[in-house]
Formats: structure tokens, sequence, C-alpha cells
């Protein structure tokens, strides 16, 4: 043991150290200065996330290549994590070793082999990098991530050079015959060199550790540290549910309310820390509707802009309290994020699906949006019709509460009376299918169906009310919060345990937020509940030979998990084709986030992109379960001419009942018995 | 003392200005009034100064000039407050002014008391909400909203004082330079009471030929469908429904249109609509008091030469 490198390296511990505590601390204040958010509950799920999305690289793998090059290089440091120490004792004294650890042959195999793994990773990412250069890629620091490949790339070579040298010298602890590669290379050291090579390769791989742990704060590359910290408290469960704003809560003064997020000031620590886990790898860039067709939102940029916000305005704000004094950080639109970028959100999650580190850009859009509208009164002014007659006419489109009813006459539907006995299930029609053309087929087709299976189900006619989703998704909680506060009184007075609606927005309004304001029901959507009836043969459906394409709804398939029972209706009614893109991957028709009540004026239409990749699969029919799909891709058919029917699968299904019908109709003569 | 932005149209002052100086009375006295261009009596609404401001640069309007006439009358007045009708003039020129007096503004406001700090009472969402608001400023500059309080008259002697402001070139970057009519004739779709509207149907930018000449006819505005707008054939001002205009007409034309829920929200305020459409399933058969099944290439122009024949 040499003295001068115990005091080497104490030294370059302490520097590194308090340089890296320094920013660390820094970063750890600007994340304490965030609003709160409750996400400490469900403890097991967070666990389960950490399991699956960071140890499991799930998220990741969902890219094949880019996703094995990321786990080898991810797996790969976490078991070279030990020999950080062992390199540390071995630069100080050549002769010691990690007890136990540093002697183990089966960990000299396993560093041999992983760090190969990370040097293969490190090579097809500068492949992905240099060669491939995907669009994902575009507005990344691409020079930062440059350099963080070669800090990664010098840490395992020298870390060979270190090792090899050390099986030529034998001051290996564990037998050179576990450690084949760096064996390998011992052979090729030459002599007189291995002296000094061995020191100076320990030292090197010890400080380049230590300069790279320094960077790393200042560097994207964060997400190592915080990655896992997002993941954990990412949501876990109910992921189309929205933060409700609290506008009265007991003690709390007025000027608490949270109005959405103006200023740097005004987000929560999850959104905080989502801002400093984005490595800019860019799937969410990928995967986004808006910016695949032309718009100006990338999620990406999105998030990249507001951390630039929070490094270069955070500070200020927090030396200004310091002080006990306020410093107003400018308003995050227009300064850093354009009004059109906010708007251009479709809210399908893609991104949020996509996003290896859990990051929630859908909360930041909509916190941006509540800003916009309700401090701000400044939104797309043809909005302003939607929002204005949802909250006086209860529907988007201002029709008499009275029309509810229309599409159901003639086809014997109870309608539910106050005080009336509940019915099995109650059948939320949604405003779409009750006052839409296009959209009505749907319900005629389930409430049909329901009839035939004899089951008990009811409406609530014209004491149904839009569920508030369109003004959430714009910002306006207000009118939101109303409208969820009546529907819940209905529902509940009602005595209401079951739903059924055709409609993923409704389901996902009614199933998730509807608790946050005192209504627990269970709700189900049409498909999932005719697929119950069919596998409890309570309807009984013929396929048919026509080639079916179905189109997952964003609200059903990602924020919702329904994906398998919509694909029995369809393979219940014909022949299944699926496009690229589909189940939790699939793409928005382009109407969420109440984008159906904006004009799309920016890039290129999203629904004419999903029809042709439709049409793409030679399916005649187009397939959908949620009633703005239905007329966003019809309109998309009409514009395109191409050859597809966009029919819901209720009506598919309805059809096939007949089919089956007409079968029995024609083996077995009437009359007969069998 | 008090100054108020006085707007004036055809010699008198607007309504809204009316107001404002109804609200301004209770706020603080002696109201001094703005004029710009020429004077007007104000002895009925309590105003005990017009100051009538006349520059030959004044013809038009020029919001950023208002706003520093305004600015140096409420400095050499020590006003304590400034107040303008919530119009778009009132609220662009009070918008200019707190931007350059680095003050805050309360925008359409419909109560307000001279306590301290100022509480008012504004208008959001529309009309939809009242928001309870506290100014915190040395000079409050206040915007009310239009047609929220009733105008009371306060008769008194009103002296008039006419100067000619300084104006620098800069004041006088903004103004209007020429007033144009809308596209369309003129006749504006909101107003109008013969409305005729293309839809696909029309099948091109140059298809809407036939359409404005039997509009011509009929003086009647041009409207159109979203997929028109969408397809690039008509500017979105002309399209009809949620996300356009929503319109009123005697009479609403639908040439070519499907009938889609967006578009007929846009025009459920019409008192009949004719419908002119290939497909007699159309869901617009549902809405329509009259309709013709058939070609619209066809069937307009002949519309158009009978109308012709008949004068």
């Amino acid at each position: 043991m040499s003295p001068i490198s115990a005091v080497a390296l104490a030294a370059a511990l302490i520097v590194s150290g308090v340089l890296f505590e320094r920013r660390a601390f820094q970063l750890y204040r600007l994340i304490r200065m965030g609003k709160p958010v409750a996400r400490f509950d469900d403890v097991p799920g967070r666990v389960r996330a950490e399991m699956v999305v960071v140890v499991g690289q799930s998220k990741l793998l969902q890219v094949l290549v880019p996703g094995l090059m990321h786990a080898a290089i991810f797996w790969g440091f976490m078991v070279l994590l030990p020999t950080i120490v062992i390199a540390m004792i071995g630069a100080v004294d050549p002769h010691a070793t990690l007890p136990w650890l540093g002697a183990q042959g089966w960990y000299a195999l396993m560093v041999d082999v992983f760090a190969l793994l990370v040097l293969a990773g490190v090579i097809t990412a500068f492949a992905i990098r240099k060669l491939q250069r995907p669009g994902r890629f575009v507005g990344s620091h691409l020079g930062e991530a440059d350099l963080i490949l070669a800090l990664i790339a010098a840490i395992i070579c020298t870390l060979f050079a270190w090792h090899a040298s050390q099986i030529a010298l034998g001051l290996n602890d564990y037998p050179a015959s576990w450690a084949p590669v760096s064996a390998l290379l011992a052979g090729a050291l030459h002599q007189s060199w291995t002296p000094v090579l061995e020191r100076a390769a320990v030292w090197a791989h010890v400080l380049i550790i230590l300069a790279f742990l320094v960077y790393l704060p200042y560097s994207k590359h964060l997400h190592i540290f915080l990655a896992a910290v997002n993941v954990f408290f990412g949501r876990t469960r109910a992921r189309g549910r929205l933060e409700p704003i609290q506008f009265e809560k007991e003690g709390m003064a007025e000027e608490d309310v949270r109005f959405g997020t103006a200023t740097v000031a005004d987000m929560t620590w999850k959104q905080t820390v989502d801002t400093m886990s984005c490595t800019e790898c860019g799937r969410c860039q990928d995967v986004c509707p808006a910016y695949g067709t032309g718009k100006a939102l990338s999620p990406k940029l999105l998030i990249m802009a507001l951390r630039d916000q929070v490094m270069s305005e955070g500070p200020k704000v927090l030396s200004a309290a310091d002080k006990g004094a306020t410093y107003h950080a400018p308003p995050l639109v227009p300064n850093a994020i354009t009004d059109d970028i906010v708007w251009d959100c479709v809210t399908c999650g893609a991104c949020v699906q996509e996003c290896p580190v859990g990051i929630e850009h859908i909360d930041h859009i909509i916190d941006l949006r509540r800003n916009l509208v309700m401090v701000e009164s400044r939104f797309p002014a043809e909005a302003a019709p939607m929002l204005r007659d949802v909250d006086r006419a209860s529907n988007p489109w201002g029709k008499p509460q009275a029309d509810r009813t229309r599409w159901a006459e003639g086809l014997g539907v109870r309608v539910l009376q106050p005080g009336e006995q509940p019915p099995d299930i109650l059948f939320w029609v949604g405003c779409a299918p009750a006052y839409d053309e296009r959209a009505r087929q749907a319900a005629i087709s389930t409430a049909k169906l329901m009839k035939d299976a004899g089951v008990d189900f009811a409406i609530l006619g014209p004491r149904e009310s839009c569920t508030g989703d369109p003004a959430r998704r714009m910002g306006d909680e207000y009118t939101f919060q109303r409208l969820a506060k009546q529907n819940v009184g209905t529902l509940n007075s009602s005595g209401v345990k079951r739903i059924v609606t055709t409609c993923p927005h409704c389901l996902n309004t009614l199933s998730n937020e509807y608790p946050d304001f005192g209504g627990r029901y269970e709700v189900v959507h049409h498909t999932v509940f005719l697929a119950e009836l069919i596998r409890e043969g309570r309807i009984d459906p013929l396929p048919g030979d026509r080639a079916i394409t179905y189109h997952d709804s964003c609200y059903l398939a990602r924020h919702n998990d329904v994906i398998a029972e919509p694909r029995e209706l369809v393979a219940a009614a014909g022949r299944p084709v699926e496009m690229p893109r589909s189940g939790k991957r699939t793409f928005c028709c382009g109407a969420g986030g109440a984008r159906m009540w904006m004009e799309e004026s920016r890039g290129r239409p999203i629904n004419q992109e999903r029809v042709r990749e439709a049409a793409a699969t030679g399916a005649q029919t187009l397939a959908v379960a949620c009633p703005f799909c239905t007329v966003m891709l019809d309109d998309g058919v009409r514009e395109t001419g191409v050859k597809l029917q966009v029919v819901d699968l209720a009506t598919l299904l309805s059809e096939a009942v007949e089919r089956q019908k007409a079968w029995d109709a024609r083996t077995k003569p009437a009359g007969s018995n069998q | 003392v008090v100054v108020v932005l006085v707007e004036q149209s055809e010699g008198k002052a607007t309504d809204p200005s009316l107001q404002t100086l109804t609200l301004a009375r209770s706020f603080g006295q002696p109201v001094n009034a703005l004029l710009i261009g020429s004077d007007i009596d104000l002895s009925q609404h309590g105003v005990a100064v017009s100051h009538v401001a006349q520059h030959e640069a004044l013809s038009s309007f020029a919001p950023d000039a208002w706003a520093a006439i305004l600015g140096h009358l409420a400095d050499r007045l020590d006003a304590s407050a400034v107040f303008a009708a919530g119009t778009e003039r009132g609220n662009e020129v009070m918008a200019r002014l707190a931007a350059r007096s680095e003050l805050p503004l309360a925008a359409n406001c419909i109560a307000v008391s001279p306590d301290q700090p100022v509480t008012l009472t504004r208008l959001r969402w529309g009309g939809s909400l009242l928001e309870e608001a506290r100014l915190h400023s040395s000079r409050r500059l206040i915007t009310v909203a239009p047609h929220a309080i009733p105008i009371e008259l306060a008769p008194v002697e009103t002296k008039v004082e006419k100067f000619t402001p300084e104006l620098s070139d800069k004041d006088l970057l903004v103004r209007v330079t020429e007033h144009v009519g809308a596209s369309g004739g003129g006749i504006s779709l909101t107003e109008a009471k013969v409305v005729v509207s293309g839809g696909r149907g029309v099948g091109s930018k140059e298809g809407f030929a036939i359409i404005e000449e039997l509009a011509g006819l009929l003086g009647a505005a041009v409207g159109c469908s979203r997929a028109v707008t969408s397809a690039g054939w008509r500017p979105h001002t002309d399209q009809v429904g949620q996300t356009g205009t929503k319109i009123a007409p005697d009479i609403y034309i639908a040439c070519g249109i499907s009938g889609a829920t967006q578009h007929m929200a846009g025009c459920k305020g019409a008192k009949k609509i004719l419908a002119i459409n290939a497909d007699g399933e159309a869901p617009i058969m549902l809405s329509a008091d009259y309709a013709v099944i058939g070609d619209l290439k066809e069937i307009v122009p002949a519309i158009s030469a009978e109308i012709r024949k008949q004068r």
C-alpha cells in the first residue's frame, strides 16, 4: 500500500464528491420547490413498475435493437458497480481487493462478459447515432450524447486494460481462467510496459468514473440517477386520470389554488423530476401524432424547453425566496413554449406509453392549458362554442337535452326515472352517440344486442349530461367539475352499480376521474360487455369473410388497457387484419384532448394518415370502438377516397348475429325442433 | 381625480363609455373625461372637465397615440384611476397604457370599490364567471365590461378644455390606414338573411362559382362546410359550423353538404333549411325543411337561371 496513492484517491474523492454534492443539492432544492402532488400511495404498484420498467427495461425493449443496446449497457453497469470499489482499492494497493467478491471467479466472468456487452452496446449506440440517424434525435443535444458514449467506452476500455495487465503481472485475486477476455488481452501485452499500464489503467478508470460522476448532474445523462426515481413516482393505476384542481379546501388560502402551470414556480415536484429525467432519446417524438404530421408539438422538445426553464429560472425563484422576496418567473407560454404547441396535443398518451423514464407529458400539457384557459382566457377561438355549450346545454353541440333519447325511438329502451328500481346495467350513451348521426349506430346496435341477450338495462335520457371530458382536456376544470358533481349526484341517487358505455372518453372519465368526486361504479366498455355476452353464450355470432382491421382508441387501449376484448369481437364478426400501429402502441384518430372541437390548421390531417394506414392492410372494413374515432376516420375516408367502410364493432357484431340467425333459419326449417 | 376615456360615434358618446362614466363617478371625484377629436356634451353624465385632444394625426384610430395622451393627462391631473370602456378599442388603449406605465390593468370590471386595496368584480369566461379581485397599484387602470351597468344621469356643469397633444412618431406607428369590408360582397355570414353554402359535393374550389352566382342573385352570403376549408377551397371565415361561424338566416341553402353534427351545430339557428344533395339518405335530410335530391351542378345553375328569367 502506498500512502501517496491513498492521499491522491482521498483528494480525488473529496473534490468530486463536493462538486457532485453542490450540483445535486441544487437540483434537490429545485425539485423540492415543486408544488405537492400525491405520489406516495400504492407502494407495491410502484415497486412493480420499478421492476418492470427499470430493471426489466420494458419500455426500451418495445423497439428491439435500441432496446437491447440500452439493456446491455444498463445491466452491464449494474453488474460492474462493485468494480468501482474494487478499482479504488486496487488503485491504492495493487495487491489488495474487495474482500470475497474481488476473489470470486464467477464474478470475474460476469464482469468480463458484461463489460463486453456494454462495449457492444456503446458501439451499437454509435452506429445508430452516426449511421442510421433516426429522426427521433432531431432537436436533441447530439454532441453531449457522443461525449457520454465516449466516456462509457473509456471506462470499459480502462477496465479491460487494468484486468489484462493485472493478469499479466499475476496481481489478479480471481482465477485468470474465469476472465477469458482479460486473459486473452493479457497475452498480447508487452512485458516491459505492463507495470506502468497497470497503474495508468486503474487510475484512469477511477478518475474517469469520478469525472463522469461530476459531469452527470449537469448533463442529460442525469437520468441514470433520476429515471428510477421518476418511474417509482409515476402513476400506477388509472393512467387516464387527470389530477383534479382543489378549488376549495379547508385551511387553504384562495391564493394557493393552482390554476395549472403559468411559470416554473407552478410545476409540481413530479413535473420537475420529469424534466430532469429526460435523456432526449426522442421515442416520444417518434410516436407523437402531432409531430408526425408536421405540427408544432414535439413532446421531447416540450420537456426540454421546460427543463431549460427550470434550470434558468428555478434558481432565481429559490434565491429570491432565500432573501424573503418573490421572483416572478416569466410565463412559460409563449416564452419557452408557443401556444400552438400547447394546443396541438391530442392527449393520446403515445409519448407517455413510450417514455422509458416515466415522463408524463400529458400532465404538463393539461396544466399549461388550464392556465391559458382559466387564467388567461386564451385558447383557439373555435373551441369556445363547445365550452359554452357543454356548460350551458350539457352537450358540446348545444342540442336540447330532450333529444337525448331520439336515437332510441322504436327500440323499446327503458328510460330510468328518478326513484325507480335501478337496472342491472346502466347504459351511459354519451353525447356523440345520442346526437351524432354517424356515431348513433353504435348505440343502436349495442341496445339491440343487449335486448337480444335479455340484459336488464336502462338509459338516463335527459338526465344524462356530458361527462365534462372535452372541457377538462381543454383545461376548463371549472366546467368539468360542475358537470362531474352533477352526474355523480344523478348516478348515486339512482343506485347504479354497473355502467356500460360505447364511448372510451366517457369510460375514462366515469371510471378513473369520477371517484375523485365521490362516484364509484364498475364501468365497462361496450366491447368488453359484448365479449362477455358472447363468452356466456348469450349472443351467438357467425363470422363473415370480410377482412376487418381494428383501430384501437387511445382512451380505450392506452389509457384503459382494453385491447383483447375488441379483438374477440373482430374475430366474431370477420377476418382480423392488424395495422402496424395497434394495441397499446396505436395511433390517434386526431380527436382526443378536445382536438375534436378545434381546427387542424397545422401540418397534415392526422385522420387521413390513419385511414391510409388502415387501407394499406387490404381490409375492406375499418372497425372502431369510439364515437369520435368513428367521425374522424369516416371523414378521413371521405377526404382521401380510400376504399374503406368505418363501422363500430357493435354494429359488426350485430350483423354477425343476424348472419347466424339467417343460417339457423336455413339449416333448421321452421316448426321443427332440432 | 378620475380620468375616463370617452369613445364617440356619430357625434355621441357610445353607450359603453356612458356606462363607464357611471361606474367611474362612484369611484372618485372629480371626473375628467378625455375626448379624442371633437367635443361632445357630457354635462348629463357628471363630468367636471372635458379634455378634448385635437391633432391632425388623430383623424383615424391610433391606439398608442391614444394611450400616450391618456397617460399624459393622467400624469398632469395626478389621477388616482383611469377608466375606459371594455370595448375592443378601450381594452387595447388601456393595455398599451398599462405596458407604457408598467402598471396592472383590470379589464372587464362590473363593480369597483375605492377601498385600499381596490376590490373589484370582473367578468370572465364570456360572462359565465365572476371574479373577485384586489388591485394593488398606485394608479388603477380599469376597463368596464360593456352593457353590464345601467347608465345613470348626473347633471353638472362641464368645463371644456381643448388642447393639442404632443405626439412622437413612435406613438403613431400603429394606426388605422384603411377600412376594408369583409369578402363575400360585404354581407357577413352572421347577419345575412340568406346563406348559400357549399360542401364537399361542390367538388373543387372552382365549383364554388355556381354557389357564388346564386348567392349574388339572392343577396346572400356564401358559406361552406369544414370539409371545404380543410381542402383549402374556401377560407375558414366562410365556414359554418361548431368550429366556424354560427348563423341564423331566414333561409339556409346547403348544397352538397351531408350535414355532419359539427356542421348542423352552426346552422341550427336557420329558420328554414333547403338541402340540395345527391344522397337522399344524407343526415341533413333530417333537419331540412325542403330538399332537392340530385346533382347540385345541374340544380344550382337551374335555380340561378330561373331567378334571372323571373326578373
